[in-house]
């Protein structure tokens, strides 16, 4: 098996046309202000507890959960190209799981090429995430556009 | 032993079982008759699930029914984000706010 399939296996990539400027896709993506407004599901309160924007920096988002719980969200900033490339690690606790976050920005015109990948540490591990596919259910909770529309 | 979720979904049967009872409660005899393993061993798994208490088990009759608790699932659910969907809507919730905040970029400009 080569590297390439290897790294294939353990990444989800999810790539995206987004109808805006590059800036303000980066914008959106990377200052903590905007993070609170979309990172969380709905009903979820987002907090950033921690946004040190430069490389070796950490950020720590913590999410309510309604009964009081708390998740937490962390990593430590690895890559930051702005506006371009953006690289960090990840972890989402309680259950702690090494995995890299890429997002990777360029410029289409007046809109902006999106490209998302998470990398997992071990394919085991990312197939054991697709042979839970059957969370899917919960992911229609989470588009928050109508709050904000309506607001 | 852990008694939690994620000792609930570390073991490959239980995940089975969980996305079997997901879609329907069963009895324990319908439930072992879907594995190739023995009875025991299933019956050992659904024990285990609800110890974790992501299984809850229904007297109806003469039949005890399994179901199960999907708020227990949650922890797991919060874990498993890594997972794609999850991912393409914390995307489309991304995506939303990126237009949403082009929209008030525009709005504020036009007043200036």
């Amino acid at each position: 098996m080569s590297n390439a399939n290897d790294l294939k296996n353990r990444t989800l990539t999810i790539s995206r046309l987004l109808d805006a400027p590059i800036q303000l896709v980066w914008d959106a993506w990377t200052q903590a202000e905007h993070i609170t407004a979309w990172w969380g599901p709905k009903g979820m309160e987002t907090k950033v507890i921690e946004h040190d924007f430069r490389v070796g920096g950490s950020w720590k988002y913590v999410m309510m959960m309604p009964n009081g719980n708390e998740f937490i969200a962390e990593g430590v900033y690895a890559t930051i190209e702005a506006p371009h490339k953006l690289i960090t690690s990840a972890n989402f606790r309680p259950m702690t799981e090494g995995v890299e976050l890429q997002v990777l920005l360029s410029e289409e015109g007046d809109k902006t090429q999106f490209t998302f990948h998470v990398v997992h540490e071990t394919a085991e591990y990312c197939q054991q995430q697709e042979a839970m596919g059957f969370y899917n259910g919960w992911g229609s909770t989470f588009d928050r556009l109508e709050e904000f529309l309506a607001d | 032993m852990r008694r939690d979720v994620f000792q609930a979904i570390a073991d490959p049967v239980r995940r089975d079982i969980i996305e079997l009872l997901s879609k329907e409660s069963l009895t324990v005899n319908a439930v072992a008759d879907r594995f190739d393993i023995s009875r025991p061993a299933v019956s050992k798994h659904l024990r285990i699930l609800h110890e974790c208490g992501i299984v809850r088990y229904d007297q109806q009759g003469r039949e005890r029914f399994c179901r199960i608790e999907p708020s227990q699932l949650i922890p797991a659910f919060v874990w498993i984000e890594q997972y794609r969907q999850l991912w393409e809507d914390r995307i489309d919730s991304f995506e939303s706010y990126v237009m949403d905040l082009k929209a008030k970029n525009k709005d504020h400009e036009q007043r200036k």
